[in-house]
């Protein structure tokens, strides 16, 4: 995360506190973005149709808890759409609405992929599960600094755990593994989010 | 505005953030977002309103010493002094 997180300080220092991005911003981008390389992800499964309905849209579901106990995950749709500081603003609208039990019916029905950021409860690493009817799950752990091999030298660096849960019946190891590595591609160039 | 003036302010912020918290025990040199279980979402709603009520902008750098009560009345009757 050295590069998201070193790109996302010196952005902050330039916008006042009300426009300010939080990281987990950039792992709603970059899980959106990485979706369109992989969108067999991105969908639900119809018990009808036996098959999995890949969506047009990607709608994250983002898991907020809730004051008092309680998880909910209420969608941000399209969001490979948005630009960060918006993408911000509609998290941040959410999370507000969310814990104040004002969500819309439609904004927790309308998710067509759910992440799960439990970092900041201290958690390394996170294997969630899916929410049917969608077929795949992003964990997040927290940002920790790790030894870490950088050009032949060891050094630390701030790093992330990111684990992906998916049905097997929609994408194989490789396809989930395609996925991943995307999400860790779109993290080292966050200009570009 | 005194320090206990600022500190009713940031209480009274923090307890929007945090209804079914008891204020009155809170510890002011304990970590709040431990007492309260805010998390960065919450925290940087607190700096919003930090701003929008006592027109104090907090950098990113400066997060670190806003741990505890005690520390975020300290930092924001600084502020407030250094302003013109």
């Amino acid at each position: 995360m050295s590069a998201a997180l070193t790109w996302l300080a010196a952005e902050n220092e330039k916008r006042s506190v009300k426009d300010r991005i939080l990281y987990v911003a950039l792992l709603i981008k970059a899980t959106a973005l990485a979706l369109r390389e992989v969108p067999e992800l991105n969908g639900t499964w119809s018990d009808q149709e036996v098959r999995s309905v890949a969506s047009d849209e990607i709608n994250i579901g983002m898991a907020i808890s809730l004051r008092g106990g309680g998880l909910v995950a209420p969608a941000l749709p399209a969001c490979d759409t948005l630009e960060l500081g918006e993408l911000m603003s509609r998290f941040s609208d959410l999370v507000k609405r969310a814990r104040a039990g004002s969500l819309r019916s439609s904004e927790v029905t309308t998710g067509t992929i759910t992440i799960t950021n439990l970092g900041e409860t201290g958690a390394q690493s996170v294997y969630g599960l899916i929410y049917p009817p969608q077929v795949a799950l992003v964990g997040f752990g927290r940002i920790s600094e790790r030894p870490t091999a950088v050009e032949g030298m060891l050094t630390v660096r701030p790093v992330i755990t990111a684990a992906l849960t998916a049905d097997h019946r929609v994408v194989d190891g490789h396809r989930g593994s395609v996925f991943l590595a995307a999400v860790d591609r779109l993290l080292q160039e966050p200009d570009k989010l | 505005m005194n320090e206990e003036e600022i500190r009713e302010v940031l209480l009274r912020i923090l307890g929007e953030l945090a209804p079914e918290a008891d204020m009155s025990q809170i510890k002011s040199d304990v970590r709040i977002r431990d007492q309260l279980d805010l998390d960065s979402m919450d925290f940087l709603n607190f700096l919003i309103a930090v701003d929008e009520e006592l027109n104090v902008d907090i950098p990113e750098a400066d997060y670190p010493r806003l741990a505890t009560l005690n520390a975020c009345v300290a930092y924001i009757k600084e502020k407030l002094a250094t302003q013109v």
